[in-house]
């Protein structure tokens, strides 16, 4: 007895091996997909009903009879069709199953094994509504096998006659059956498992790559609202020379600087940093530099013109956004800037005569923080030689490999060291400093950079237009 | 960046460690803005841990301080190091936060 129920267990281990490499095959197909995707049509349903009815046609024969039953692995179809395709089609296969067994396969245990084939994929059904379409799980799938085959026992033992014949066959036939379906259950279930796993990581995947490309068109945008809303020419100031660079990093940062022709023989001057990055920042500059625009060109006091700007771009700042700013008019006849720091990294500016720097500094508050401020103003006495190095903390904040930051103090050097060189050198070679200093490193943060110098000679450069 | 919330009594603090960047930013608005939804009013920063804050680290706390504000709550700050303490005093945002030297000192300042 123990070796017919060893003998049957190996039998239908075998039809098992056979049917899970078609499950196998099965997983693999379109209609699968879309079956697991609850995408239902009638094509897919019918293919996915009649590759597990046949399944579990097959499985209804293995090479051991038993008082004319045989042990079997047929309700494993409608279990797992019921599992992955819910009510209907676990039923559908189960009448496939449970009529084939009715009517080619005779025997005592005809009825009982017929129901409990239907039963499986009803059973199956039932749990995937309660389920709410999902799978149950890989030891979920387990015990429902065995106890489905446990019912399946119960069935024969309930309705075959004579009661002693089914007795005889449930006690051969009840270890190998319920093992060999909860096997199956279990490796069909592992398929899944490891199928929705991967259709999950090629989800994520595809989500990645969709991110990042929106991530890169993102960037590309940032850049192009930002460049756009840059001088790309250099004003021509008599008695002075003045240049600026932008360079931004991959994740624009929202730096920016302006020049804006006033009244006659005056220029209003400005280097900003805009909070964040990015569309944001780049979004935010282009109004901070719009509405600093407008109240420049209506006003002639730098305090009044940041006084104004900030009460407009804090009505607008809902994130907290807020702008650093610096903002001068510079006199170009009576050689004065009158300025205003609204929270910008000070400029520096190389005093000719003294061989000093001085830092151009004032009580300010980034515009944007609140609502009302009042600024204050500065004015400075500019002579032959002098030198102002504007600039944002891109510079000052750029990293070496020892996370150390280039800071103020290389700097200053710098500005003293090169005074005498023009406007455009004085800026390379500062930039140059930087990217030096953080060579084999991703640029951080947009580095802006801007250098007015009065002219120590006399140099002619009248062949550009004057403001 | 590390971010750890807790209470001492009414106040919620939020102690920081490491770099407040443009990513960690966008981790310690999330943060604030779950503790203000469930209703925190009074709120302090403990910086001790922080030696870099960027322009997005300060749009965060200027965010929240003005969101706390409209309903008579704010944002106090303690322990902020010599270079964040220069980042706050360059913007001018010293000018707008209470700042204290220890957490004690600025959780009982409420």
């Amino acid at each position: 007895m123990v070796s017919i129920t060893i003998e049957l267990l190996m039998d239908l281990l075998e039809k098992i091996s056979v049917i899970l490499v078609i499950a196998y095959l099965i997983t693999r197909t379109r209609f699968f997909h879309e079956i697991l995707d609850k995408k239902f049509t009638r094509k897919n349903m019918i293919l996915f009903i009649l590759s597990f009815g046949f399944i579990s046609i097959f499985g209804s024969y293995s090479g051991i009879v038993v008082d004319g039953a045989m042990g079997n692995v047929r309700d494993l179809g409608p279990m797992i069709a019921g599992l992955v395709g819910g009510p209907i089609a676990g039923v559908a296969v189960g009448l496939i199953g449970g009529l084939y067994r009715y009517f080619f396969i005779g025997g005592i245990t005809t009825l009982p094994c017929s129901l409990a084939t239907i039963f499986a994929g009803l059973f199956a059904g039932i749990i995937y509504l309660l389920n709410r379409g999902k799978f149950i799980g890989i030891w979920g799938a387990v015990i429902f096998a065995v106890a489905m085959e446990a019912f399946h026992m119960i069935l024969v033992l309930l309705i075959a006659q004579p009661y002693s014949a089914a007795l005889a066959i449930t006690q051969e036939v009840y270890i190998p059956m319920i093992i060999s379906n909860a096997m199956g259950a279990l490796i069909f279930a592992i398929f899944i498992n490891n199928l929705n796993k991967e259709r999950e990581t090629a989800r994520e995947r595809d989500e990645y790559f969709d991110e990042l490309t929106r991530k890169k068109y993102e960037l590309e945008i940032a850049h192009e609202i930002q460049d756009s809303f840059l001088p790309h020419e250099m004003p021509h100031l008599k008695g002075y020379d003045i240049y600026a660079i932008n360079i931004p990093a991959k994740e624009v940062g929202g730096d920016f600087y302006d020049f804006i022709p006033l009244s006659e023989g005056k220029i209003g001057i400005t280097i900003a940093d805009v909070s964040g990055k990015s569309v944001p920042a780049a979004l935010f500059m282009a109004v901070s530099r719009t509405v600093l625009r407008a109240k420049a060109t209506s006003n002639c006091h730098p305090s009044q013109v940041i006084k104004e700007a900030n009460e407009l771009i804090t009505s607008d700042s809902k994130k907290g956004m807020f702008v650093t700013l610096f903002y001068a008019i510079l006199d170009l006849k009576n050689k004065t800037m009158n300025y205003v720091n609204a929270g910008h990294n000070p400029p520096v500016m190389f005093i000719r005569k003294m061989g000093d720097l001085e830092c151009l500094k004032t009580k300010g508050i980034a515009l944007g923080a609140i609502d009302t401020m009042e600024p204050e103003e500065k004015e400075i006495k500019l002579e032959k030689g002098d030198v102002i190095v504007f600039y944002t903390d891109g510079v000052t904040e750029a990293i070496n490999d020892k996370e150390e930051l280039f800071g103020e103090k290389r700097l200053y050097k710098l500005v003293k060291v090169n005074s005498d060189l023009s406007a455009k050198e004085i800026v390379d070679r500062i930039k140059d400093e930087v990217i030096d200093f953080s060579k084999g490193l991703s640029q951080f943060d947009d580095i802006t950079l801007m250098v007015l110098k009065v002219d120590d000679q006399k140099k002619n450069k009248m062949n550009s237009f004057e403001i | 960046m590390d971010m750890e919330d807790k209470k001492a009594g009414k106040v919620c603090v939020i102690v920081l460690n490491g770099r407040l960047d443009a990513y960690s930013s966008n981790k310690l608005d999330d943060k604030i803005n779950s503790l203000i939804d469930n209703g925190c009013q009074e709120m302090v920063i403990n910086f001790e841990g922080v030696d870099y804050i960027s322009s997005s680290g300060l749009r965060v706390i200027l965010s929240a301080v003005k969101q706390l504000r409209k309903n008579q709550g704010d944002v106090k700050l303690a322990c902020l190091k010599p270079y964040v303490m220069e980042v706050f005093d360059i913007s001018g945002f010293t000018q707008l936060f209470e700042i204290y030297p220890t957490e004690e000192e600025a959780v009982n300042s409420f």
